[in-house]
């Protein structure tokens, strides 16, 4: 970098202001966005509303300072006890979204896709929306249409849409972004327990003595996590974390296994067979509490240190180093995330952690247990009420007889009506192209950025005779669609959402929503009364609807009877089951050591591993892996918008070991089966020699995603983002990240995109350092 | 230990100057080794600071004293209504003279404020860019662009309480030194000639626009000034970045100050022509009150800031002189580690040299940028403190 | 050593920068963010270290002392505030012979700017914005007492060496108890410069 003060260009006529000064002490562009003399406080008064983000799975709480228009202008740190007043940029900034300057106000429509987007009235959107659905489904059948939810949407919206997708639209298609996100976890977590959540509170993590963090790079996906991991370390644990990269939690970790990616199972059943070769496993604890022990022991007997080692690229030393600490441990506790889920054998791998867990008998008691931490702020509640496409409100099943005979008398539908599980999200995508799915709604997410390989997801969705979708901001997903309804912020409605612990936590509202924004529940309401349905759709505000997803749930698994507004004001939280409206909820699973399986028993799965689905060979030896940033979130359709963040991490980079000879800041392009893209490299050591990483957040020409593979995990239909094979080589210049698409005739906040074209990595990959820019 | 003064202690070198108390004792800097002759004698102790500035405060006062008597023709044209006033004037005068040698007897302002004047009497500056200085005053403290940059309303602000300010002091400090006299040769107007030190400047009609203008200046003054004062108030009141640290006697009398001045001025208008002189005797006290107290602050408070400001000046012509000097560019100093520009290489010699002055004995890391002083540190840190958790 | 004050701890620092965006929060200086987030090891790790103002009690407030406007003043309970609006020049003065690197100034409004320890929420009692949100506890506010009963045991430098200058600040760092006594390397002398020796 050169200095950027025009007035240090040689031959310039020296400016009547002098002025210069070093980098970082010239201005404060860093100003979150907001031009410093447009930003002040002023002391008129305000109203502080709790709540908690709308980001990830640790739902953190906070207040809203609300000032006396009403308008939600700043935020203030909340001593919720989830995160004792700790909040990540994330949540720091995420408040600026809800009076942004590029809010979608007005539902856009346009014919067909040549045509621009034009502004309609809300009659004329849902009339022509509801049109197209009869239209589309009297042509080719109820199934032709799909529809899509997400699971940053309240618990409450999430109900609406499963019942919407089986009522309304009567379709067996529908599914969520979820999918992309821990569906993994989820059916080891069923397949082992037959309950699908996380066993133990975060608080546990304080009192463990050994912990183990797989594939989860807290320190930036979950920062304000990271207390209870130094909290645990204060009080003696020790910390192992399996991460090809070395992370901020890695660091400084007592053990960091830099295995390569995809490699996850063979590791953790070398970890076991150490485990039972050196007779650390709790036997007793076994053979009373445990199905399938001797498959599994059979199993790890074929994975000795020496064989996954080789596979894995670590040393043998390690594996058997974390054996002993682990199993050594009085009270061990494992917790994991996308690292491990996002595999076509994701699992697999979870089920391998969750065979480490119970073979030492770390299982349902304080300090040792096993969790997953959600990636999504309502990752765990958006999977449990029926918009997955296998399951029913209260994590029943749609294809259990029992289970669709109850929901069937619920909704007061027949039970012929309801129909049979449909396909996972990248399986749409596949059947779009097919024209299996002709017409699509899509709720609260954004495939294409979010879904691997792009260019078939593109394909997919142009091939779409009509398709809609509901956000605030225009998505690069939205950008395509035929109408985009304006939806409410988190902030603009109230609602619950189950965080990583499935503690239910309650969302208030803070303002009223813009003019021409309407809640996704009246939306999809109004749609479900132009299609015949108002009758079981007469929801007027969120609370009704968490009154039938109360009832829906009572006496499953996942049950959420005795959990009310109230109660959840009153507590700040309820973790489900939660049967009576006097049951404190259950923080902590098997503590009675019984499991929700009939038999009470933890039914143990026995793992091989396999490679990943893209082979590597000469022309793709490295392994590309992808993930987040801490300063962005998802599809990046929210904090690529905002100020500050961007300044934080303006752009993706492709972050490369010293040992390809690149040098920091070189255009880098990374070439695997699908596509090829051009990222600066950050180079550091702090990743394996044979693994590149590139984050996720941006859309092409700079998307990780149209490099990605969509192979499926066979059973969870999680696509393979963790791992895929590539090569890098030196190219010309880096691809340019486009803005953030907007409604038509205006353009995205100037002032929010100022360092987006910075053709520079950042300094690390938490972001570029304060003051180093300008 | 540092000097308390109303909760806040000044930086220790002018410690003793802004202490309205005087009660305790300032620290002593101590004679710096590094001094060289080229630095020229200056007082090192606050005692020899003291006896200097109170020397400098009593020639001014004596030089004011008589510009007075002369300017107004041994005070044949001193009007006694205003003796008040113009005695004022002398304390202020001792006030700012005294506060300003002191001031500028701390080593950072004591470099600056030679290098500024080395600018400003350069011939050689003068000879190649002859409009820089002026345009250096009128963007800076005339029309004050970079409080604009602050904020919009207060620059609009600020630039009614400065030129309201100016008008005022313009037209009342030289009739209360009796060099300004009205007369009128038909005793009663409304024909006017307006005199300063004795010399006709102009004859006007005191009914005409311009004689409105010459005899309701003060009430336009006071006018823009309330305007001005009164959204400072307002501001100190609702914005919390101005509330934090802010302080009754530095931030708010003055502003209070400011508008009782106008008020009462606007006043004594308001009663000679709506009331036919009622309540003037009350209100003129009043106004005479409220002025001088204001005159007798401004070198102990927040007025003192009209003497620093031109500093600014100085500051910025030095930096520009040191630019022009060489080819451009040449004369900027380059962050020793990463190469980023500093500042004007003898800017940050001069600043060196105050380093130096003050005993702060890192003054080779001046040639270092913020950030790589910090990574340096954080470098030091890892390198020799620990890597890890523990 | 102040009774309240920020205790530093890069150790547990993860680099996310919440104190950074938690910072333009403030109130008193809205917008815009006075502390430091860097990565001194660039290239070799993702360790990071914030840097709030140090608020240096011996020698007192080298900013303070190297102003030519008398504009940057020490409260009673330590803390150095930032500069005086009415009375900063905007000269850069305190940027450059800060040991710390921490103040900033905008070259368009004259004005430097630097963290002032939140005064308008430690005046009240309240930690500063980045000490509370700060995810980790790298950033810590309170007393030494309170920091003990969170961490036990912990030790704290509160002086730093730059060549032969020995600064004290009202902001301390946590230090390993058994290896290094204080005062902590503050980085001066350089001896190397991207992998060049420069001694």
């Amino acid at each position: 970098m050169t200095a950027t003060d025009p007035a240090t260009t040689p031959g310039r006529p020296v400016p009547l202001d002098p002025s210069l000064a070093p980098p970082g002490a010239r201005q404060f562009r860093d100003a979150g966005g907001i031009p410093a003399d447009r930003w002040h406080a002023d002391q008129n008064g305000e109203t502080l509303v709790p709540t908690h983000c709308c980001f990830c799975g640790v739902q953190c709480g906070m207040y809203l300072r609300v000032d006396h228009h009403g308008k939600v202008f700043g935020v203030e740190p909340r001593n919720h006890d989830i995160n004792r007043m700790r909040l990540c940029p994330k949540g720091i900034n995420a408040y600026q979204q809800v009076n942004h300057p590029d809010r979608l106000t007005a539902p856009l429509l346009r014919r067909n896709r040549d045509e621009e987007f034009r502004e309609v009235g809300w009659e004329e959107a849902l009339d022509h929306t509801a049109a197209e659905i009869r239209r589309i489904q009297s042509a080719y059948g109820n199934d032709s249409f799909g529809l899509l939810g997400g699971a940053s949407l309240f618990s409450e919206k999430t109900y609406l849409v499963g019942k919407f997708a089986r009522v309304a639209l009567k379709t067996r298609h529908v599914d969520y972004n979820g999918r992309l996100c821990m569906v993994s976890a989820a059916g080891a977590n069923k397949l082992a327990f037959g309950i699908d959540r996380a066993g133990n509170p975060f608080s546990d993590i304080l009192l463990t003595d050994c912990l183990l963090i797989a594939g989860s790079n807290v320190g930036e996906c979950f920062p304000v996590m990271t207390q209870y991991l130094w909290g645990a370390r204060d009080r003696g644990a020790t910390l192992i974390v399996v991460d090809p990269r070395e992370t901020a939690i890695a660091r400084t970790a007592d053990v960091h296994v830099a295995l390569r990616p995809g490699t996850d199972s063979a590791f953790f059943n070398a970890v076991l067979h150490v485990v039972v070769a050196e007779d650390l496993t709790d036997e007793a604890y076994l053979a009373a509490r445990t199905t399938g022990w001797d498959e599994v022991r059979k199993t790890v007997a074929d994975h000795p240190p020496a064989r996954a080692a080789e596979i894995c690229g670590v040393p043998e030393e390690q594996i058997v180093q974390v054996a002993r600490m682990f199993a050594g441990a009085g009270k061990a506790m494992a917790w994991h995330a996308r690292g491990v889920e996002h595999h076509s054998q994701g699992v697999e791998n979870c089920l391998s952690i969750i065979n480490l867990c119970v073979a030492t008998g770390n299982i349902g008691r304080p300090g040792a247990g096993y969790g997953t931490i959600t990636g999504q702020g309502n990752g765990q509640g958006g999977r449990e009420h029926g918009q997955k496409s296998d399951l029913l409100p209260g994590g029943r099943s749609i294809t259990n007889p029992e289970h669709r005979r109850q929901i069937c008398e619920i909704w007061g539908i027949d039970e012929a009506e309801l129909p049979p599980a449909g396909t996972s999200m990248m399986e749409m995508v596949w059947q779009m192209r097919r024209k299996e799915i002709r017409g699509l709604v899509g709720i609260c997410n954004n495939p294409f950025v979010s879904l691997p390989h792009y260019a078939t997801v593109k394909d997919g969705y142009d091939a779409l005779e009509f398709h809609a979708q509901f956000d605030f901001f225009l998505s690069e997903t939205a950008a395509n669609a035929h109408v985009v309804f304006p939806v409410t912020v988190w902030a603009e409605d109230e609602g619950v959402m189950a965080n990583a612990e499935a503690r239910v936590v309650k969302h208030n509202k803070a303002q009223e929503p813009p003019a021409g924004v309407r809640t996704d529940t009246w939306v999809i309401c109004e749609l479900a009364r132009r299609l015949g349905a108002g009758d079981k759709f007469a929801f007027p505000d969120s609370r009704s609807v968490f009154e039938e997803l109360r009832t829906a749930s009572a006496g499953t698994v996942n049950d959420y009877y005795g959990i009310t507004y109230e109660r959840l004001e009153e507590t700040g939280g309820i973790a489900w089951p939660c049967p009576t409206t006097d049951h404190p909820g259950t923080p902590r699973l098997f503590e009675d050591g019984r499991t929700y399986h009939p038999d009470g028993k933890i039914h143990l799965q026995a793992v091989t591993w396999h490679p990943p689905m893209d082979p590597y060979s000469d022309e793709y030896p490295l392994s590309l892996t992808t993930g987040r940033t801490v300063a962005h979130f998802l599809s990046g359709n929210q904090t690529r918008r905002l100020g500050a963040l961007v300044e934080q991490t303006p752009r993706p980079w492709v972050e490369v070991h010293p040992s390809h000879g690149f040098r920091n800041g070189d255009p880098v392009r990374v070439v695997t089966r699908r596509g090829s893209e051009v990222f600066p490299a950050l180079v550091t050591e702090a990743i394996r020699p044979d693994t590149v990483f590139v984050p996720y957040h941006w859309p092409v020409p700079t998307a990780a995603n149209a490099l990605t593979i969509d192979a499926l995990d066979p059973r969870s239909k999680i696509p393979e983002y963790k791992v895929c094979a590539a090569r890098i080589e030196a190219a010309e210049r880096v691809d340019e990240v486009p803005a953030p698409p907007t409604a038509p005739g205006r353009q995205a906040y100037p002032e929010t995109q100022a360092s987006r074209t910075d053709p520079l990595p950042p300094t690390s990959p938490q972001g570029r350092g304060t003051a180093e820019r300008s | 230990m540092p000097l308390y003064r109303d909760g806040v202690t000044e930086p220790p070198q002018t410690a003793e100057s802004t202490s309205a108390s005087g009660s305790a004792p300032a620290p002593a800097p101590g004679p710096a080794p590094g001094a060289t002759a080229a630095d020229g004698p200056a007082p090192r102790t606050p005692a020899a600071v003291r006896r200097r500035a109170a020397l400098t405060g009593v020639a001014v006062s004596a030089l004011l004293i008589l510009a007075i008597v002369l300017g107004s023709r041994l005070l044949r044209d001193f009007d006694s209504a205003l003796l008040p006033y113009a005695v004022a004037t002398v304390f202020l005068a001792f006030g700012v003279a005294h506060r300003y040698t002191v001031w500028i007897s701390a080593p950072g302002a004591r470099r600056l404020f030679r290098q500024g004047w080395r600018s400003f009497f350069s011939a050689e500056n003068f000879r190649k860019a002859p409009t820089a200085l002026p345009k250096m005053i009128a963007t800076y403290l005339g029309l004050q662009k970079f409080l604009g940059a602050r904020s919009h309303a207060r620059w609009i602000a600020h630039q009614l309480v400065f030129w309201g300010c100016l008008l005022a002091a313009a037209i009342t400090f030289p009739l209360t030194w009796g060099w300004f006299t009205f007369t009128s040769a038909t005793g009663s107007g409304p024909g006017y000639e307006m005199r300063i030190w004795g010399f006709e400047i102009a004859g006007f009609d005191a009914l005409g626009v311009l004689g409105w203008l010459m005899f309701h200046g003060l009430d336009i003054a006071a006018v823009l000034v309330i305007a001005g004062a009164v959204y400072f108030l307002w501001r100190r009141m609702k914005d919390r970045g101005a509330i934090t640290g802010q302080r009754f006697a530095y931030d708010l009398v003055p502003l209070i100050a400011l508008v009782v001045v106008s008020v009462t001025g606007l006043l004594l208008t308001f009663s000679s022509v709506f009331l036919h002189g009622g309540g003037y005797e009350l209100l003129a006290v009043l106004h005479m009150v409220s002025v001088v107290f204001t005159l007798i602050y401004i070198p102990f408070g927040k007025f003192f800031h009209i003497v620093q400001r031109p500093a600014a000046v100085g500051m910025q012509l030095f930096k520009y002189t040191s630019r022009r000097e060489d080819e451009a560019g040449a004369e900027i100093l380059a962050c020793r580690r990463c190469q980023e520009p500093i500042d004007i290489a003898p800017y940050v010699a001069n600043l060196r040299g105050t380093m130096r002055d003050l005993d702060l004995g890192f003054d080779e890391w001046a040639e270092y940028c913020p950030r790589c002083k910090r990574v340096l540190r954080g470098t030091a840190y890892l390198d020799h403190v620990k890597k890890g958790f523990k | 050593m102040m009774g309240r004050t920020i205790f530093i701890d890069p150790g547990r620092c993860i680099g996310c920068q919440a104190c950074v965006s938690a910072c333009r929060e403030c109130d008193s200086h809205r917008g815009k963010s006075m502390i430091h987030l860097d990565y001194p090891d660039e290239g070799r790790s993702v360790a990071s270290l914030p840097t709030v103002c140090m608020h240096c009690e011996d020698p007192v407030a080298p900013c303070a002392e190297v102003c030519p406007a008398d504009a940057i003043l020490v409260t009673a309970d330590g803390v150095v505030q930032q500069a005086d609006t009415t009375r900063c020049i905007g000269c850069a003065n305190c940027v450059n012979a800060c040991p710390f690197g921490v103040p900033k100034i905008d070259l368009r409004a004259k004005l430097q700017m630097k963290c002032n320890l939140c005064y308008d929420r430690t005046a009240y009692g309240l930690a500063p914005m980045c000490a509370t949100v700060c995810p980790t506890g790298a950033l810590f506010y309170g007393t030494l007492d309170e920091l003990r009963a969170e961490r036990p045991g912990v030790q704290v430098a509160d002086s730093f060496t730059f060549g032969t200058t020995t600064v004290s600040t009202g902001v301390a760092m946590v230090v390993p108890a058994d290896k290094v006594q204080w005062p902590v390397p503050g980085g001066l002398p350089v001896v190397e410069i991207n992998g060049r020796d420069v001694r």
